[in-house]
């Protein structure tokens, strides 16, 4: 027995040229055709986080010039590393419930905005203690992550929201692997004409405009939903006369929002999945940070070379990651929630052993070898993560995703500051631990449980007898105990 | 994956030429012949405390067979003379670390000068160059072979680097101009988002109108 069309208003977009659900996301992923909202958006989510990526690490492979010209040591730039990191913690945290609020594209347009000019100040930096402070704020930019994963979830169904969150991640982290390369084109470009002391601060300038740029775009051209900006839907509500009504309502959109911080922070899910991000996504920032060093001092390379190796780590985020989406959504369409799962812990435990051996290989081309296939996996194992958030919580998905998203930034500083800092750092050892610890953390996918979809170590809850949906479109999500909450109606069959 | 394959590629030839590159043996800075130069550096302005101005000063330096003598004298082609950060401007800076290893140490990044071998008195005047960091330093001169190999050095300071040592101030690179269009941009960014709330609120009030 089919269930009663709740909505007999057909849809907005009835004549768009793709398939979507009933909420009006997109049920495939056409990433090559601009003349769907959804798609409009996927290219704006992840060109605006490209940007952000961009700018947060278009300082470190100009370090070594930094550090001659302000006379930094060792200490002060690990320390930095380290800030550029922890500023974004917050910021992802803020970020989740400020798009249950304002909406994506709004939060991430004004992310943009305001941390452009943060980029700009580190061509005014003159003192280590000014540096650090640039990375900290720089890192805030960081957080647009979390605003990108929000929107694509708003945008595409459950059968292709992991490939659409691990390819629009994916292309905009290979950002960190792009200013790699171009950050040193660019200084090596202006020092031509300007001294090295100058050239490296005029520098900054363009991961700055290419920032402003993207957030302009957003806000021109994109949209929260496949319906229109969350706002306006928003203001359509307040267009109530009476003034009893109004204060009703406004009454009620409080309370919503209460409601929604508090089920995502309630989840223990959530927590679950940022301590997994926490040791992918983070133990690959804390890579980006300390690989080129790592080739510099233990294998003698040039300062190019090194460069270009930790190029080559942060660029293969552009297949890797999408791979590790497309990966949970085959998994999950063939076997459901489990599947999804149970891909994670294999690609991240995998990505743990190969990080392990990264720092026992003694030569140099066994290591560039083993690093680029540890990076395969690693960033892998970030897509699969953001292909099991978006079942969490439909409703407090913003919340959710900025957990997950802070947490790969806690494991980056916690890493980084257990085992990069300090005076005498053995780096072999260290990332042979960070392997290790990735392994280890990996087991905490068997805590995860959904009742009505089941776990690793077991299947749905025998009470549920609803179907199975994690292989298809979303759906309003339940509490644990698989009722129906109130206030929440669905169709009875 | 083409992009990954191409990419993969790249990096194996790469890795290729430099393991070819490393087949050869190792050379170690404590086999190079010690003292076999005598250096000296007279720099623009002396006495204690002095900082010199990079972009400003000058070093006067001179080099000449020691008269030690060198047992490897015949071998010498070129004296490559060189700038070297000293003890105190290496801590907890890995990427001035020494290293007996030859093609690790990173003691002495900054070229002087480089001559062909002369048995008697050379000297030069070099003026510091606008790119030389902060720190403190002296000089060496290393011979080098006829296939650019190291055989010997001297020095301008003792063995353990505590002798005839010079500190450097390195220029600012901030300049007004600099922090003028900084600011002006930053200021536009900012603006901008705020022209966007303003048109947002008064598109929002056209629809309540409505």
């Amino acid at each position: 027995m089919e269930p009663s069309q709740r909505n007999t208003k057909p849809p907005s977009f009835s004549d768009s040229t793709i398939p979507v659900d009933s909420d009006g996301r997109a049920t495939v992923f056409r990433p090559f055709s601009l003349s769907s909202p959804h798609s409009r958006a996927f290219h704006l989510a992840w060109l605006s986080l490209f940007s952000c990526f961009f700018s947060t690490f278009s300082i470190p492979p100009l370090v070594p010039v930094i550090s001659s010209d302000l006379n930094l040591s060792a200490s002060t730039v690990s320390a930095a590393g380290i800030a550029s990191f922890a500023g974004s913690i917050f910021s992802r945290l803020a970020m989740g419930p400020l798009c249950d609020l304002i909406g994506p594209r709004t939060s991430s347009a004004i992310l943009s905005f305001l941390t452009a000019p943060v980029i700009l100040s580190a061509s005014l930096v003159s003192s280590p203690t000014s540096f650090i402070l640039v990375r900290f704020f720089v890192g805030f930019s960081l957080a647009n992550f979390v605003a990108n994963q929000y929107w694509m979830s708003s945008m595409f169904s459950g059968n292709v929201i992991g490939l659409a969150n691990g390819v629009s991640a994916g292309w905009a982290n290979v950002g960190a692997g792009i200013s790699q390369l171009l950050m040193p084109l660019i200084y090596s470009t202006i020092a031509e004409f300007l001294p090295r002391a100058v050239a490296w601060r005029v520098s900054f300038v363009f991961p700055a405009i290419f920032q402003v740029t993207t957030a302009v775009l957003v806000l021109l051209y994109g949209q929260d939903t496949p319906h229109g900006n969350r706002k306006n839907s928003n203001q359509n509500k307040l267009t109530i006369p009476e003034e009893e009504e109004v204060l009703v309502v406004e009454e009620d959109e409080r309370s919503s929002f209460v409601e929604i911080l508090i089920g995502g922070l309630g989840n223990y899910r959530a927590w679950i999945l940022a301590l997994l991000y926490g040791y992918s996504y983070g133990v690959e920032l804390t890579t980006d940070n300390v690989i080129a060093g790592y080739f510099y001092e233990r294998f003698g390379v040039n300062l190019e070379a090194a460069g270009t190796i930790a190029a080559s780590f942060g660029i293969s985020n552009i297949a890797s990651r999408p791979a590790g989406g497309m990966i949970s959504d085959a998994l999950g369409k063939r076997f459901g929630m489990r599947g999804r799962l149970w891909g994670l812990w294999i690609v991240q435990s995998v990505a743990g052993l190969l990080c392990v051996l990264l720092g026992r290989v003694n030569s140099l081309w066994g290591s560039i070898l083993v690093m680029w296939v540890f990076s395969v996996f690693v960033q892998a194992a970030s897509g699969l993560v953001f292909g099991v958030v978006p079942f969490v919580s439909t409703r407090s998905l913003g919340v959710v995703a900025g957990i997950t998203g802070s947490g790969g930034t806690v494991g980056a500083v916690v890493t980084q500051f257990l085992l990069f800092s300090g005076d005498d750092v053995r780096k072999q050892r260290s990332i042979s631990l960070m392997g290790l610890m990735t392994f280890v953390f990996a087991l905490s996918v068997t805590s995860i449980y959904f009742p009505q979809w089941g776990g690793m170590c077991c299947g749905p809850s025998s009470s549920s007898e609803e179907e199975d949906i994690s292989r298809g479109l979303l759906v309003e999500d339940e509490d644990e105990e698989g009722k129906v909450v109130s206030g929440s109606l669905r169709p009875v069959c | 994956m083409a992009i990954q394959k191409i990419l993969f590629a790249s990096l194996l030839i790469c890795s290729l030429i430099q393991s070819i590159h490393g087949a050869e043996k190792v050379r170690l800075f404590k086999e190079l012949d010690k003292g076999a130069l005598d250096v000296t550096t007279k720099p623009s302005r002396e006495g204690p405390g002095v900082v010199l101005d990079a972009g400003k000063d000058t070093l006067n330096i001179t080099w000449t067979l020691s008269s030690i003598g060198s047992k490897r004298e015949a071998e010498f082609k070129i004296i490559k003379v060189k700038l070297c950060y000293a003890p105190p401007s290496q801590v907890d800076r890995p990427w001035r670390k020494t290293h007996d290893e030859l093609f690790k140490d990173k003691t002495c990044p900054h070229k002087i000068i480089a001559k062909p071998y002369d048995k008697t008195l050379q000297s030069t005047t070099w003026t510091l160059e606008r790119d030389i960091p902060t720190g403190t330093y002296f000089v060496r001169a290393y011979a080098v072979d006829a296939i650019g190999h190291e055989v010997a050095y001297g020095q301008s300071t003792d063995d353990a680097k505590k002798t005839n040592l010079f500190s450097v101030q390195a220029i600012s690179g901030r300049h007004a101009s600099l922090d003028i269009a900084s600011i002006c941009f930053s200021v536009f960014s900012v603006v901008a988002l705020v022209v966007f709330f303003v048109n947002e609120k008064r598109k929002a009030k056209i629809e309540q109108s409505k």
